[in-house]
């Protein structure tokens, strides 16, 4: 009897440890026992060619694998003017014929309009909104402008993009040329209003999207704080945006503005604007009501297996390694990168909620470098035109994980929400509104040390 | 049992002292030999391959001008010839789609697939003036290239003749060959040294490149163009229209190509991987050799009866699809195979012995 008893006070003694871990609030374990290369978690890739975007996380099933290779073959096939036996649906009109024409390599692209490889679109809208609070479409133009058509067809309008130059000198008196793009919409097929509104959007990356998708709500609303209550120039505040699937206003995370809820939206809404290819989200043409609507009742053109496979696809796309986390350099930036507050809105470290379909997505720790929030960036990358809450001057804060091997992945890396940026100094230069202080504080470092911060983010 | 223990122990550090001796001078060699292969990849690889991309380019040029020229069923045959000609280069060069003609799009820029059959017609119809500036300023690359080609000089159902071939197809066709040759030309600028210059990020890689800081990096650029193409002959080209039981969708149809497209883009990887196009180089094929001769065996023979397996189709792919199931199978089989070697073994070895 006395010996059972000495094996309950043992065994009360070895569980009290665990007991008091129970008690521990949830949060973040230390950095200190991480690998800090798994920017994904569990869903990281070793790869740091310019493959480095498009594989699949760890952990499918069988099943899973096969539904990810449709989806991967849907994202390069090429959309051809129905009728077609294979891929129909292109246009009339569309700003490109497939998915991987703008995001090259499953990561960006060039901020060029109307070329075959150009991967920057025009958001069109007029002051309003929508009787869902989004944008206020322009009468025959919709909300986003097609600048290509199938042959014979004529687009909404022809994008004209011109940079004006303009030189910025650091104390020390490195000098950098900053471009600020203009926009023509020319040949409209028929007038444009005189108030009408745009934003110029370039195609972001495609991986660790699904990682993104789940990121609990509440993790992300602890994040903002729209009144800047702890005083530190940054708020930070979640759009809610009206999802057509689940027919409610929801939190909204993708897109440049955080102006789409979920990634099945966000997939067939780039196959009805993008290519003009309808589905059973978006079924009827961009084209509708105007003068370049086919005869053709073929909708929805795009394969309702095709469309879940391609979401299915980028959702299980892993995100690529951290490099050089040793090297003394880039782990300096990595401070000063905390230091300047740049942390405070690329955040580093975020815990994933639980998937129970998807292991490798599930309860992660990922290093994505956002909050997924709106941030007032200030009146040079204000475009003017409100998108849900997101107003003219607010962008959801890009993730920065991968940013580093855009030069691999996309040849010249181009940089911002209109890749008006070349370099990553000269993206940080454009930053304002809530950023101008880190901004102000990347201008007054010495030389080597905005050199340590970009080497840190080029490990990325 | 003594002597015998004093004996086995002198023998194990006999052993042991030339296996270092070997050692030291296999490790010199394999520096050597990797240097080589980054060498060749550039000079015996990919230079020579889009040169002759080039050169074949052009002749395919000059041959539609003839046939623009005096339309005769002898001059559409050699047309159809130097298109044919031409795909063994193309497809053999996409044993390595890394670099600019990734960068620069040059391969969605030439060889998309599908082509647009309505807007292809609607164009040949039209009035659209059809100068290669026309054709370089069409919205849709499914309306350039070498399959809008294939498809006026073969016709939708192979039918197309010297008679029947009409002057805006001429005209269309001439424009699309200077096109191709224009785009094989620039894509060649680009590796070449006093041009685009881009073999020197390869020759540069470990000794200052910024795109490939470590030799490690462009022979897993390598490795990953072997995968690539592999995945796109095995689980796309082939995989898709076997699937759906669909020969409408198979690619290269109006020329009857598909099956020597793919086996090319085989030989290719095989090529990039043996460190040769035309002639002999060292390759990763030597690397592997040196470390572990069984891999580089095993890799082989995966390369060989992959490309092999390809005689096994004896009828145009979207026939196959329907009579010859079980070839195709296979063929899909074995180059599945290859590319589990290339991922489960290759790469660790390149991973674990090129480490700089």
């Amino acid at each position: 009897m006395m010996r059972v008893k000495k094996m309950y006070w043992i065994a009360a003694i070895l569980l009290a440890p665990a007991l008091f871990m129970m008690c521990r609030k949830p949060g973040l374990f230390q950095d200190s026992g991480f690998d800090p290369r798994l920017s994904g978690g569990e869903a990281t890739v070793f790869d740091e060619t310019s493959k480095a975007f498009g594989h699949q996380v760890t952990g499918l099933n069988e099943r899973d694998e096969q539904v990810h290779e449709l989806g991967d073959g849907a994202i390069g096939a090429t959309f051809v003017r129905a009728p077609s036996t294979l891929n129909p649906g292109l246009g009339p009109i569309f700003s490109n014929v497939s998915c991987i024409s703008c995001h090259h390599n499953d990561g960006k692209g060039s901020p060029t309009a109307g070329l075959v490889n150009s991967s920057l679109l025009i958001r069109l809208s007029l002051p309003g909104s929508d009787n869902f609070g989004g944008p206020r479409a322009v009468e025959g133009f919709g909300t986003q402008l097609q600048d290509l058509a199938v042959f014979g067809v004529q687009p909404e309008a022809k994008i004209e993009i011109s940079y004006t130059e303009q030189a910025f000198s650091f104390p020390d008196g490195e000098m950098v040329n900053l471009r600020k793009p203009s926009y023509n919409l020319l040949n409209p097929y028929k007038p444009l209003p005189g108030n009408f509104q745009t934003s110029p959007r370039m195609a972001p990356p495609f991986f660790g999207l699904g990682l993104l998708q789940n990121i609990p709500e509440a993790t992300l609303l602890s994040f903002a704080d729209e009144n800047d209550l702890d005083g530190d120039g940054i708020s930070g505040r979640p759009n809610y945006v009206y999802d057509p699937v689940q027919r409610k206003m929801m939190l909204g995370r993708f897109g440049l503005k955080a102006n789409v809820a979920t990634l099945l939206t966000q997939v067939a809404g780039a196959y009805g604007q993008d290519m003009g290819v309808t589905n059973y989200v978006f079924p009827q043409e961009s084209s509708l009501a105007q003068t370049q609507l086919d005869a053709l009742h073929d909708d929805p053109e795009l394969p309702d297996s095709i469309l879940n496979a391609a979401v299915f696809y980028i959702k299980t796309l892993a995100v690529p390694a951290r490099r050089n986390v040793l090297d003394p350099v880039a782990t300096q930036g990595e401070k000063i990168f905390t230091q300047i507050q740049c942390a405070v809105c690329h955040k580093p470290t975020i815990q994933t909620g639980i998937d129970l379909t998807l292991k490798t997505i599930s309860n992660q720790r990922i290093h994505p470098y956002t909050d997924l929030l709106l941030h007032d960036m200030g009146e040079g990358l204000a475009d003017g035109r409100p998108d849900f809450q997101a107003n003219e001057r607010e962008w959801k804060t890009p993730a920065l994980w991968g940013i580093g091997l855009f030069e691999k992945t996309n040849g010249i890396p181009f940089y911002l929400h209109d890749g008006r940026a070349r370099t990553l100094e000269e993206a940080i230069l454009w930053h304002g509104g809530e950023a101008e202080n880190a901004k102000q504080a990347f201008i007054q470092l010495p030389s080597s040390e905005r050199k340590a911060l970009i080497k840190f983010l080029k490990s990325l | 049992m003594k002597r015998f223990s004093i004996l086995f122990f002198s023998i194990a550090i006999i052993l042991n002292l030339s296996c270092k001796k070997n050692d030291d001078s296999s490790s010199t060699d394999f520096e050597a030999l990797k240097d080589r292969a980054l060498i060749d990849f550039v000079n015996v690889v990919a230079l020579p391959g889009y040169g002759e991309l080039k050169t074949k380019a052009a002749t395919l040029n000059s041959k539609v001008v003839a046939l623009d020229a005096n339309t005769t069923e002898a001059n559409l045959l050699a047309a159809r010839e130097a298109w044919k000609d031409l795909r063994i280069t193309w497809e053999r060069c996409e044993g390595f789609l890394f670099g600019p003609v990734e960068d620069d799009e040059y391969d969605p820029e030439t060889d998309t697939w599908p082509v647009s059959f309505n807007d292809l017609d609607s164009l040949i119809n039209s009035s659209n003036p059809l100068g290669v500036s026309d054709i370089e300023a069409l919205s849709q690359r499914s309306l350039k290239g070498y399959h809008p080609m294939e498809y006026i000089l073969w016709g939708k159902n192979g039918a197309q003749t010297a008679a029947t071939i009409n002057e805006r197809q001429k005209q269309y066709l001439t424009s699309l060959s200077l096109h191709l040759k224009s785009q094989a030309e620039k894509l060649f600028d680009s590796w070449a040294p006093g041009a685009g210059n881009y073999a020197q990020h390869i020759l540069n890689a470990g000794k200052g490149s910024t795109l490939y800081p470590k030799k490690q990096d462009a022979f897993i650029s390598i490795l990953e163009g072997l995968l690539a193409i592999c995945e796109e002959v095995g689980e796309g080209k082939m995989l898709e229209p076997f699937d759906a039981h669909d020969p409408a969708i198979v690619e290269s149809p109006f020329s009857g190509n598909s099956v020597t497209d793919f086996r090319n883009n085989i030989i290719g990887a095989f090529n990039a991987y043996e460190g040769k196009f035309n002639t002999d180089g060292v390759g990763i094929s030597e690397l592997v050799r040196a470390r572990n001769i069984s891999l580089d065996n095993e890799l082989k023979q995966n390369f060989n009866a992959a490309i092999n397996s390809f005689n096994n189709i004896t009828v145009p792919y979207e026939k196959a699809i329907i009579e010859q199931r079980i070839q195709c199978r296979q063929t899909m089989d074995a180059i599945n195979e290859l590319s589990f070697t290339l991922e489960s073994k290759l790469r660790p070895f390149i991973v674990q012995n090129i480490i700089d």
